[in-house]
């Protein structure tokens, strides 16, 4: 599927995928990236299901986890929002941190790197730290 | 598992040598999105009449809303036949009173609102229309009625981009507003993979795989992924 940008958040589904899933975690790195504001209402389920087009309920299940994991929250009548929390948001920028930092270290596990070796690569790479 | 609102088993339907359907056992989930899905001849239309009582099996049983399939029951389902033309000679509008009349569950008021959203208008005469015109009034009329069951039988097929595209965005629409059961028999699968909660594959009138379409995913991949790894 082509990429889809709604209400500022960018969405690109593949159909081979629970797309669930993918809705819920291109939310959660919109929220990260800053692409959507703190406190800034969120499209409505039929919104966000038009736009994808996909069905209602599979935009309701992914909802509910955010709603679930406190980043969003629904005010009767008014829809739903991102959490103004901005310790909730850092808590998710470094979740998402940490899992890109396992994914990457079990790839150069899995070819041989030693942590060492791991440390000097980054270095090379421009990483300023030890 | 959630409660399911088509339960078929040990179905049967011959015609002549041949079994449309042969032995099917069969369960839809209430309020779920269903595709079922085969090639042709697989048995989906036999199965999809039989629903509404249009084909009655030679063998087996079959539930739907916890009943028979009857004439009573038939009020409760909205049914969008294969190949069908009702309104010939009728105008949108007057296609509307009929449905307001005879269609139980029918509601005028949407019907208005959904004719005009698929880019059809009141006074149009459907003698004159186009397939596509006439497949989102014919689709209009179905999904204005208010009963807890929807059949659509090839509601895409032999229809353009910009008609399928109104047709899957008021299938969203109603999908949103409304707690209903709804079957979708196609052919086009890459376009409305997206919209399904449950799929049915069907070969040789028996069911070939049948789950929910994101543990499919999970674990087999893509709906028409499947079907080719199914059929080809």
């Amino acid at each position: 599927m082509n990429e889809v940008t709604v209400g500022g958040m960018r969405f690109e589904l593949d159909l081979s995928q629970p797309l669930y899933e993918q809705v819920l975690d291109q939310v959660r790195s919109s929220i990260a990236k800053g692409e959507i504001a703190l406190g800034e209402k969120i499209p409505s389920v039929r919104e966000m299901a038009q736009a994808l087009k996909i069905n209602p309920n599979t935009v309701m299940r992914a909802y509910q986890e955010l709603e679930r994991d406190q980043l969003t929250e629904t005010r009767r009548g008014q829809g739903t929002f991102i959490t103004a929390d901005a310790e909730k948001v850092k808590h998710i920028r470094y979740k998402l941190a940490e899992e890109a930092v396992e994914e990457f270290l079990a790839k150069l596990g899995s070819l041989g790197f030693t942590a060492s070796e791991i440390a000097a690569i980054l270095r090379s790479k421009g990483g300023e730290g030890q | 598992m959630t409660k399911a609102a088509i339960q078929g088993s040990g179905l049967v339907k011959r015609y002549g040598r041949r079994n449309a359907l042969d032995g099917l056992d069969i369960e839809i989930p209430e309020n779920s999105v269903t595709a079922v899905l085969g090639p042709n001849g697989a048995g989906k239309s036999t199965f999809m009449r039989m629903l509404t009582g249009l084909v009655t099996p030679d063998q087996g049983t079959l539930r739907v809303l916890g009943e028979a399939p009857s004439w009573k029951l038939n009020g409760r389902i909205s049914y969008l036949p294969d190949r069908a033309r009702w309104y010939e000679g009728h105008t949108v509008a007057e296609a509307i009173r009929w449905g307001s009349n005879l269609l139980p569950g029918f509601d005028a008021a949407q019907a208005l609102q959904l004719v005009e959203q698929l880019g059809l208008k009141a006074d149009m005469d459907v003698k004159g229309m186009s397939k596509g015109q006439e497949a989102r009034l014919m689709l209009a009329m179905c999904l204005a009625r208010d009963v807890p069951l929807l059949v659509l039988d090839e509601p895409f097929s032999g229809i353009d981009m910009i008609s399928r595209e109104r047709i899957v965005a008021a299938l969203i629409d109603s999908f949103s507003d409304r707690r209903q059961t709804v079957l979708i028999c196609t052919h086009e699968i890459p376009e409305t993979e997206s919209l399904f909660d449950h799929a049915v594959f069907l070969n040789d009138g028996t069911v070939a795989l049948s789950g929910d379409v994101e543990e499919l995913r999970a674990t087999r991949g893509s709906v028409q992924d499947i079907y080719r790894q199914l059929y080809v």
